[in-house]
């Protein structure tokens, strides 16, 4: 954790608030990206969630890495959010967001070389969410593999495995855009082809690497 | 899934590559040639318009925590008194109540266990199933009033609804607090849509119903409470950059 997250981790306990504002700026959009590829649209309703635990717990917290803590909760909230989604069907279950995402990645296609933050984002969250994961909190939240794996309460190895994994898959698709469409073995270059015409999120989707 | 095939891809020069790219994705190295590295430097880009709007409300629950639990801001743990030990096994047996046996071990653990350190620097947890609720909510239930001079003795306890074993469990009157407070500094526009959304389901459910959710936290939240107890911003903070920092 750079020193200035952990000055201000230790002036917010102690109650200053621009302290607090501080660690929100700092870490607010990383979480938001991170849920975003957990839930989907209620990303924002859950990063809320987030901090309204992260500010009751904050006194408690006692030194380690912060940024890990933070996620930590996140990853706890959406998975409350998910399950409390399953009890109750009648809640829309995000599949406008994945229609919004898929319509991203076509951006990030036809855009070719420059890819925003959106686009990439969206490209990530089309892999299978244990690799999904893995790449979004080494390469978005920053965290190092080991710190990484206990958040997702894996070995360091299986996290290293899964973000490499997705590194690969994401590779595979970028390669697919650069190259002409007539290039035939399209379908074939990637293995899970989620992007288009999803109609309703899978299940695997709805369980992000619980395991 | 055909990287069966191409398992020899798992090559530990190919490992190492991509945990460099790993790395890399927020020191935003921008003028990389390498599609996949420009993808992750955007990914990690900086802070977008809008991901930052939920702010106010999130402040405004960090004032109400403070507000509402002072005892857990008393940072030195001189020793353990019977009071402690009492609060810390009546939270221990709450938590057995509503999460599992494992969450209650681990709450039950701490006050016969040695004296903890004091303050941070303590090694870094680095059990596996570490999550913030060890870290967290026996904690702040444990803290017998020390030196804060915050009013409102109400720790915040492991009632909370926060631990995934119960998860519309009843929530506990700080997190309600901390709900009215952020609903109450939504604009007025936007407040139906947030009674909605889970995030909320809580605070309607305490309310009564959507439509009490207005009365019921004005009489939750008095109007000039915060200010009153929330200190003056000590210092500066710096601006904050834009990119979320780096793990160090």
């Amino acid at each position: 954790m750079t020193g200035e997250l952990t000055e201000a981790v230790a002036a917010a306990q102690a109650g200053d608030e621009d302290a607090f504002r501080f660690l929100y700026r700092n870490l607010q959009p990383g979480l938001l990206r991170y849920l975003t590829a957990l839930v989907g649209a209620d990303a924002e309703d859950v990063a809320s969630e987030t901090w309204l635990q992260i500010s009751r717990d904050l006194p408690s917290f006692t030194g380690g890495e912060f940024r890990a803590w933070t996620v930590t909760i996140a990853r706890n909230r959406a998975m409350d959010h998910l399950r409390r989604q399953r009890r109750r069907p009648s809640l829309p279950v995000p599949v406008q967001a994945l229609s919004e995402l898929a319509g991203d990645a076509d951006t990030a296609e036809r855009a070719g070389e420059t890819i925003g933050t959106e686009s990439a984002l969206a490209l990530i969250a089309t892999l299978p969410p244990r690799e999904a994961e893995a790449v979004l909190l080494r390469a978005v939240i920053g965290l190092d593999a080991e710190t990484a794996g206990r958040v997702l309460g894996k070995r360091p190895g299986a996290v290293r495995t899964a973000a490499h994994r997705g590194l690969r898959r994401l590779a595979a698709m970028l390669e697919r855009q650069g190259s002409p469409r007539s290039a035939g073995g399209e379908e074939r270059a990637v293995a899970p082809r989620p992007r288009r015409g999803r109609q309703a999120p899978d299940a695997s989707r709805a369980e992000p690497a619980d395991g | 899934m055909d990287f069966r095939r191409s398992d020899s891809a798992d090559h530990p020069a190919e490992r190492a590559r991509s945990e460099r790219l790993l790395d890399a994705a927020r020191t935003g190295a921008s003028g990389d040639v390498d599609p996949l590295a420009r993808l992750l430097s955007a990914a990690a880009g900086p802070t977008r318009p809008g991901e930052l709007a939920g702010e106010d409300a999130a402040v405004a629950a960090f004032r109400a925590a403070r507000a509402a639990g002072p005892a857990a801001v008393a940072p030195p743990r001189r020793r353990r008194g019977l009071t402690t030990g009492v609060v810390a096994w009546i939270a221990g047996v709450a938590a057995t109540a509503t999460a599992g046996v494992a969450f209650a071990a681990v709450t039950i653990d701490r006050p016969t266990g040695p004296e903890r350190p004091p303050r941070p620097s303590a090694p870094a947890p680095t059990s596996a199933d570490d999550t913030p609720d060890r870290t967290g909510t026996p904690t702040g239930g444990t803290s017998s009033g020390g030196p804060s001079a915050t009013p409102g003795p109400v720790p915040s306890t492991a009632a909370g609804s926060d631990r995934p074993g119960a998860p519309g469990g009843p929530a506990g009157t700080a997190q309600l607090t901390g709900l009215c407070r952020g609903y109450l500094a939504k604009p007025a526009a936007q407040r139906e849509k947030a009674l909605r959304t889970p995030a909320y389901a809580d605070l309607v459910d305490a309310a009564g119903g959507a439509e009490r959710v207005d009365a019921y936290c004005q009489g939750l939240v008095p109007e000039q409470s915060p200010a009153a107890v929330s200190p003056e911003p000590s210092r500066a903070r710096p601006t904050p950059e834009v990119r979320p920092s780096r793990n160090g």
